[in-house]
């Protein structure tokens, strides 16, 4: 956006002196109660509302806020919340945090089926960094280091693919770790919202979401899996404590 | 290298998904083991395998903490309980154990 020159500003000057005083207050309260509430609209509802800087012309514009590659998968590309995260303003380059790798090499062990650059493309597409190796989702879940596995990132990956041995039941998301990004994204901004079909519950700190989807995500996979045939599965669970996400997964 | 036995007490109840298993904290200053039960997927912690009294305050914040030290539980002090550990905290009539791996491959 180009710098305002001393005629724009005399054009504003005009315009005030013309505008009544109440109008003028009227539009500085609104001035202020936007500046407070964009990030939080933002936050909330997964919008990308321009801040009053960026405005103003003083916010630097992003390098690359359109990006071509196309590689989400079929849910990725069906959610309005994989639109969204196309429209990330930072390139993979400009924001690539020292202490990735661990966590991306992990995560690729779980069934993304791909290389550890398509692993960090799915972070930077969809994830945001906001500090050493934690990233937000559109919908503002954190994925932080934790888990068993060192990252919640690997530790989900684990439910990108079946493990027959394990006792019990065992959710395993069908697609790749972009489309199930966008999956859990879409999954709690409905049960935050209270969507139809959705539930929620608090337990110590922890609150669990469910929330239905119009197709089948996954299958049950896990020996009761097995001995179910493994059942398609049309529903999601998540675990979040203060927006972290702990653990998600299909369910019955 | 992967343990030959998965030892667990039940399927998680706060997320269903997840087996509550037996982790047990090293205090390597103090020298004593300390057990507790962790659901492997949701991170919920139990003091015992009754899975009665829930744990959840500990020194890191968003991590599963051991009730004895409130240190993290993924912390290399702490590692999931093998058969004679957990026959050391009393609570081997309380799990269950399924074998991981073939017979011959067990030393």
């Amino acid at each position: 956006m180009a710098r305002r020159s001393s005629n724009d500003t005399e054009a504003i000057a005009n315009v005030l002196r013309v505008l009544p005083a109440k109008w003028i207050i009227g539009l500085l309260v609104a001035v202020v109660l936007y500046f407070f509430l964009q990030p939080r609209l933002n936050q909330w509802f997964g919008w990308s509302l321009p801040s009053i800087a960026a405005m103003a012309g003083n916010e630097a514009p992003a390098k690359n806020p359109k990006l071509t590659n196309n590689k989400t998968g079929s849910a990725a590309s069906k959610s309005p919340a994989a639109t969204k995260s196309t429209a990330e303003p930072k390139s993979p380059s400009e924001t690539k945090p020292s202490a990735v790798s661990k966590s991306s090499s992990t995560a690729s062990s779980g069934g993304a089926a791909s290389p550890k650059q398509a692993d960090e493309d799915y972070k930077y597409r969809i994830l945001k960094p906001v500090g050493r190796d934690r990233y937000e989702s559109p919908a503002g879940l954190i994925y932080a280091p934790g888990s068993e596995e060192g990252h919640r990132l690997a530790h989900i990956a684990k439910h990108l693919e079946d493990q027959p041995e394990r006792p019990g039941s065992h959710g395993v998301f069908e697609g790749d770790m972009a489309s199930f990004l966008v999956a859990i994204d879409d999954a709690y901004k409905r049960a935050r919202g209270h969507a139809k079909g959705t539930k929620s519950r608090v337990e110590d700190g922890m609150t669990v979401y469910e929330a239905p989807f119009d197709q089948t995500i996954g299958y049950l996979g896990g020996t009761e899996g097995a001995r179910k045939r493994n059942p398609k599965l049309k529903k999601m669970r998540l675990v979040i404590r203060d927006r972290n996400l702990i653990t998600a997964f299909p369910i019955q | 290298m992967a343990k030959p036995f998965l030892i667990y007490v039940k399927h998680c109840p706060v997320c269903g998904d997840g087996l509550c298993r037996v982790r047990v904290c090293q205090d390597p200053r103090r020298g004593r083991l300390t057990g507790c039960i962790l659901c492997d997927d949701c991170e919920t912690v139990w003091t015992d395998p009754s899975l009665r009294q829930k744990f959840t305050k500990g020194k890191v914040a968003a991590t599963p903490c051991c009730p004895d030290c409130g240190e993290s539980l993924w912390e290399q002090t702490s590692h999931w309980a093998d058969i004679p550990e957990v026959c050391l905290l009393g609570w081997y009539d309380s799990v269950q154990i399924v074998r991981t791996e073939q017979r011959d491959q067990i030393v």
